[in-house]
């Protein structure tokens, strides 16, 4: 999941939170997550005010921005003091999965 | 430089210098041990504190509780259980605390009380608000440390740096005791009850909690979690082991633990936001 400004979104990203009126929890649902954004539904919500949304994946990079592989190093660092206890084992690979799925899952980042 | 255990002891049990809870914590702690006492008179003291009653205002009113258009605190008070409003009080007056000391262990100690909390929903385990508290305050006793003894902090951040060891292991060094017998220490001069004090004095060593096991092993599990994810700032570089009996006193298994994660490093991402927009306050 990443939350990028909706100047950035772009028709075929999917929503992977529920979009409220004036961007709070407490504001009327908009939009449901997992809907698909359309150019029509783009600019409805720039009509309505939003500034930003949670999309699935990781589809927008920005400059500066920590990469997959530095995200890896990072928790490679974490564990490595423990990756000879099973359950940390059990619990790193979760944790690697789960940083696959949030940053983009599947395509160009698992290829290597 | 090295501090001797029992100065350092005397120095955190001075409570003439320790920061204090506040009066109205006091009075609620009192007032429902006291089975005679109303949800009218307590809401009366809540009501003596304008930022608490506004904290328990919001909460009351928040979609997670869905209850709509709360205005008072005594309805307020009934629709969210006193427990709740109690947890609330203890947490928000340690925070004043504890926001203007650290961010990053700010961060760290409000991801455990969320990681913690969803642990205790996931097990359905009861008294899910007073396991979020403990997660809260478990390291309250690096609050203290940080607080009594600057120059010692600084001295077990650079140990930890020099030799890449926990921070428990350089706490035991250089002040010959550690953040978690500190927090032990603070919970006693604050009379907090055990189901708080045992996951604070023992999340390090489940075994060691005999009253509260289950409470402290979530503490401990959603600590670990949560130095997993690399949340907030805790001190600590590195992830610690599950213990084996943490895991086993939860009956946690590789499925729940995959869930669990999921549910977790999502509602992070609130907490982050959560976070920011306390800091531009």
């Amino acid at each position: 999941m990443q939350k990028i400004p909706l100047m950035l979104a772009k028709a075929g990203m999917k929503l992977s939170r529920d979009v409220f009126r004036g961007n709070s929890p407490i504001g009327i649902p908009i939009c449901g997550k997992g809907t698909e954004l359309t150019d029509a539904l783009i600019a409805r919500l720039e009509n309505m005010d939003i500034h930003t949304i949670h999309v699935e994946g990781h589809p927008v990079w920005v400059d500066g921005e920590r990469s997959f592989d530095d995200y890896l190093s990072e928790l490679d660092g974490r564990f490595s003091k423990t990756l000879h206890e099973p359950l940390n084992v059990m619990l790193y690979d979760i944790y690697k999965a789960h940083l696959i799925k949030s940053m983009g899952g599947g395509s160009d980042l698992q290829a290597e | 430089m090295t501090y001797k255990r029992s100065d350092l002891k005397k120095i955190i049990m001075d409570t003439k210098t320790l920061p204090t809870l506040p009066v109205v914590i006091n009075k609620l702690n009192s007032l429902s041990d006291d089975e005679k006492s109303s949800v009218q008179e307590m809401s009366r003291i809540v009501s003596s504190d304008q930022v608490l009653s506004a904290r328990i205002l919001r909460l009351a009113n928040s979609p997670s509780y869905g209850f709509h258009r709360v205005s008072t605190i005594s309805n307020a008070m009934i629709l969210l259980g006193v427990n709740v409003v109690k947890s609330l009080a203890l947490s928000s007056s340690i925070f004043a605390i504890m926001e203007k000391e650290s961010v990053g262990l700010w961060e760290h100690s409000l991801g455990v009380g969320v990681a913690a909390n969803l642990i205790a929903r996931k097990l359905g385990l009861p008294e899910c608000e007073e396991i979020a508290t403990a997660g809260l305050l478990h390291d309250i006793g690096k609050i203290i440390i940080s607080l009594k003894c600057s120059e010692a902090e600084k001295d077990i951040f650079e140990l930890v740096r020099e030799r890449h060891i926990y921070a428990l292991e350089a706490e035991k060094e250089i002040i010959d005791t550690d953040h978690t017998e500190v927090g032990g220490w603070l919970s006693k001069s604050w009379f907090l009850p055990d189901k708080l004090s045992e996951p604070i004095a023992f999340h390090h060593d489940v075994a060691k909690s005999h009253n509260h096991r289950i409470k402290t092993a979530v503490v401990h599990v959603a600590d670990v979690l949560i130095k997993a994810s690399g949340f907030g700032n805790s001190g600590d570089s590195f992830v610690p082991p599950i213990q084996k009996i943490a895991w086993d006193t939860l009956k946690l298994n590789e499925q729940l633990l995959v869930e669990l994660v999921d549910e977790i490093e999502d509602k992070l991402v609130e907490v982050k936001n959560f976070s920011l927009e306390m800091m531009s306050d």
